[in-house]
């Protein structure tokens, strides 16, 4: 009998980004016209970034596994930045402005723009910058970073269904890409690009971050409706065809598991290696849900997936635009 | 093409008989046609029947069943290629990979007694070493035998990774009746393994270097009367395989070919854990793993449960006063919403902090608490009717509640509503912070 498997063809495309630009390196993603990492019936002119978190002050909850790549470079985002590209590989580079929140530190947006103008000066890829998330400060410390460094291309994370309007205002007016954050939700992930699309704000610069939830902590939620948003996506949806940024690392090391040592849980193996692998296996399904840039915390995580994209894409190449 | 429940159902006999284990022959019809039952339960099917439904009412994806007794385990049955669109039903089998060469008779029965006994409950699920995938040692047999036999002593599933099919032969002959699992040397002649398995009726690998290869050495063995089938994809890395699994799944839901109809099995060889990782994401049914501490086996054994958790359940949990540790009467008392994320990230942070609490979960329609705040279903009126339907009050004897820092608003309402002697102490904003507070705050003033 013979045996005759179809290619499985599909009208819709995903959106092709681009991030950084004027002096700053670009790096483009996107593009893919089937189900992700389906490069036996598709093509894909980009290949998934890997991306590192660094932060603006010592973070104060990663476990001891997270921090140990990091050591004298915790809270110093240029040299974090440095280390992050040329010693561990990042194709780009997350910078939390995690010390911004009014219960963490509350530093002022002037010292958020001082910490994102270091960090541009520090290295040549593109840059995400994350707000503190909360509410107003959100808006304050990103809209004074996305006009002070105008004409870079920042990824500006985030903006939600309730409170978009600042950010998509500076992200039209400083050329900068904006991530729209759906909380696991399809409905509300397409009802904020129709917004942000009668916003004025165009939607090849749009990233949908759905939430990610890590390994043990509805991963699976955030795997599903990844995979429905791209199913909608390559059926033709253009609201929901935008690349998809998911924050892995983050995720994956706030689980119990990624953390507790050997000696409370005997049976749980060795922490630091349990964490890693916790990155991985957080990381790993997402991209093949659809992911197109994924932020992680560890080096070796990064290293471990590079391994495996690396083959996957090897004749495409590592998304300069 | 298969055929519609409607369909299925003029063919049937229309008895309500209840012979099948349904009510209805409607019922009955619908799960033959979702590919969940077979017309054998049907004793009164015409032969007409049953050529018209023919391989149109079979599962797309057959069932295999390892090892006898309490611990065997059966995997296939998959219905569907996307998890959302209805569920993976069998969740795959991990099986740690035995080498008994150079161990004592006393390490191997203490490693076996040890995997036998591993068990790690998390979320309601417990996790265990599902089988254990015994390695013939080539040039000493009877090693691999002994281990074989030993595994399947202490009820375990045993899969043979056999290197000889004298070898396999011996292994197998000893266990056949603990339904051992034979796994020939990847691209081994198709008659040799076959001819053993049916001999044995035990279940059999089938392995090739493509996917036709693949489908056809299925068919022979399905010739050569094995009437249980592993598929063993064909990839040298991950995107080969990613391709492999991708197209055995598919085409097995299509039926492009009965010889795709079958579980997939799976060897991850040491430093493969994103193999694992991939296998388990996608659709491999039976993985062999090496050599592996917690550190890899937890990480696995929770993407499965994730995974092959159903997603048509709302993501709630049960609302109550739930206990976390063991608290007393002085313990802090925490209110949040019975959203399954909500509740499992606060749980988690209430837990590692040490401090033993009584959690009130809320019913908030399986809303986060910010969300349900908003749609009416988290106000002060709701959570103090909450708290004394759960008899919250007779659980503590202080009379301080504390709530999430979202809803900060509803503290006046909440504590008019608990009536006199309650006060209500604002939380943090994040679960994250929960650890802080509790220590700083509630020791500080919490019990007061």
């Amino acid at each position: 009998m013979a045996l005759e498997l179809k290619p499985k063809k599909w009208p819709g495309t995903i959106r092709t980004v681009t991030l950084g630009g004027g002096r700053r390196r670009t790096l483009a993603v996107g593009g893919g016209n089937a189900l992700p990492l389906h490069a036996f019936e598709g093509s894909f002119p980009h290949r998934p970034l890997l991306a590192l978190e660094i932060t603006d002050t010592a973070p104060g909850r990663w476990p001891a596994a997270a921090t140990e790549p990091w050591q004298g470079v915790l809270g110093q985002p240029a040299a974090a930045a440095r280390r992050a590209v040329e010693g561990y590989g990042a194709d780009l580079v997350m910078l939390h402005l995690a010390g911004t929140h009014p219960d963490r530190g509350n530093r002022s947006p002037d010292d958020a723009v001082a910490d994102v103008r270091a960090v541009l000066d520090a290295v040549p890829v593109p840059l995400i910058v994350r707000g503190p998330g909360a509410g107003r400060k959100q808006n304050d410390v990103l809209a004074r970073v996305a006009e002070a460094c105008g004409g870079e291309g920042l990824v500006l994370h985030s903006a939600c269904q309730e409170d978009y309007r600042t950010l998509a205002a500076v992200a039209v007016a400083y050329g900068h890409v904006l991530v729209a954050e759906s909380p696991i939700d399809m409905n509300i992930a397409k009802q904020l690009n129709i917004l942000l699309a009668d916003a004025s704000v165009d939607l090849n610069r749009v990233l949908i971050d759905p939430l990610t939830g890590g390994l043990g902590y509805g991963l699976e939620y955030t795997y599903s409706v990844m995979q429905r948003i791209r199913l909608a996506a390559l059926g033709g949806d253009p609201m929901l065809n935008a690349p998809v940024v998911c924050l892995a690392g983050e995720e994956a090391w706030k689980a119990k598991e990624a953390g507790v040592p050997r000696h409370k849980e005997p049976l749980w193996g060795d922490e630091r290696q349990r964490g890693i692998n916790w990155e991985v296996a957080t990381a790993l399904p997402l991209v093949e849900a659809g992911a197109e840039i994924v932020v992680l915390r560890h080096p070796e995580a990064l290293a471990r997936l590079r391994r495996q994209l690396d083959g996957w894409f090897a004749e495409t190449n590592r998304g300069v635009a | 093409m298969p055929l519609t429940g409607l369909q299925i159902f003029k063919l049937l006999p229309n008895t309500n008989c209840r012979k099948c284990g349904y009510a209805t022959c409607l019922a009955f019809a619908m799960k033959l046609a979702a590919g969940r039952e077979a017309l054998e339960k049907c004793p009164d099917a015409s032969e007409e029947a049953r050529a018209a439904l023919g391989a149109a009412s079979s599962p797309p994806i057959r069932g295999v069943t390892v090892g006898r007794g309490p611990r065997a385990i059966t995997v296939g049955e998959e219905t569907v290629f996307f998890r959302h669109e209805k569920t993976f039903v069998r969740r795959p089998g991990l099986f740690a990979l035995l080498d008994a060469k150079g161990l004592s008779a006393a390490e191997l029965d203490a490693r076996l007694d040890q995997w036998r006994d591993t068990r790690i409950e998390r979320a309601g699920e417990t996790f265990q070493i599902d089988g254990v995938a015994v390695a013939e040692v080539p040039g000493s047999p009877e090693v691999g035998v002994k281990a074989a036999v030993a595994a399947a002593e202490r009820g375990l599933p045993v899969a043979v990774l056999a290197a000889t099919a004298e070898g396999a032969a011996a292994m197998a002959e000893k266990i056949k009746d603990q339904r051992p699992l034979l796994a020939p040397p990847a691209h081994a002649p198709d008659g040799l393994y076959a001819n053993l398995a049916a001999r044995l009726a035990i279940p059999l690998v089938v392995s090739a270097r493509d996917l036709p290869g693949l489908a056809a050495a299925a068919m022979a063995a399905t010739h050569a009367g094995v009437a249980d089938i592993l598929l063993e994809p064909p990839g040298a890395d991950l995107r080969a395989l990613h391709h492999s699994l991708t197209a055995i799944r598919r085409g097995a839901l299509d039926r492009i070919h009965p010889g795709l109809g079958h579980p997939v099995f799976l060897r991850v060889g040491a430093g493969e854990f994103e193999k694992a990782v991939l296998g388990i994401a996608k659709f491999a049914s039976l993985l062999v793993l090496p050599g592996y501490g917690g550190e890899n086996w937890l990480p696995l054994w929770t993407l499965r449960q994730n995974i092959y958790t159903d997603p048509q359940k709302p993501l709630q949990v049960q609302p109550g006063l739930y206990s976390i540790g063991e608290p007393h009467a002085g313990s802090p008392l925490l209110v949040t919403s019975n959203f399954s994320l909500t509740y499992f990230m606060v749980a988690t942070e209430v837990e590692a902090t040490g401090l033993a609490c009584h959690l009130a979960v809320v019913d908030a329609e399986g809303l986060s608490v910010l969300t349900a705040w908003s749609a009416g279903k988290f106000s002060g009126e709701r959570v103090a009717k909450n708290l004394r339907q759960m008899e919250a009050a007779a659980r503590v004897k202080h009379r301080t509640v504390i709530i999430p820092g979202y809803v900060s608003v509803i503290s006046g309402e909440l504590e008019d509503a608990l009536g006199e002697g309650w006060r209500v102490l604002v939380g943090p904003q994040e679960a994250s912070d929960l650890a802080p507070f509790l220590k700083d705050v509630w020791s500080a003033i919490g019990a007061g």
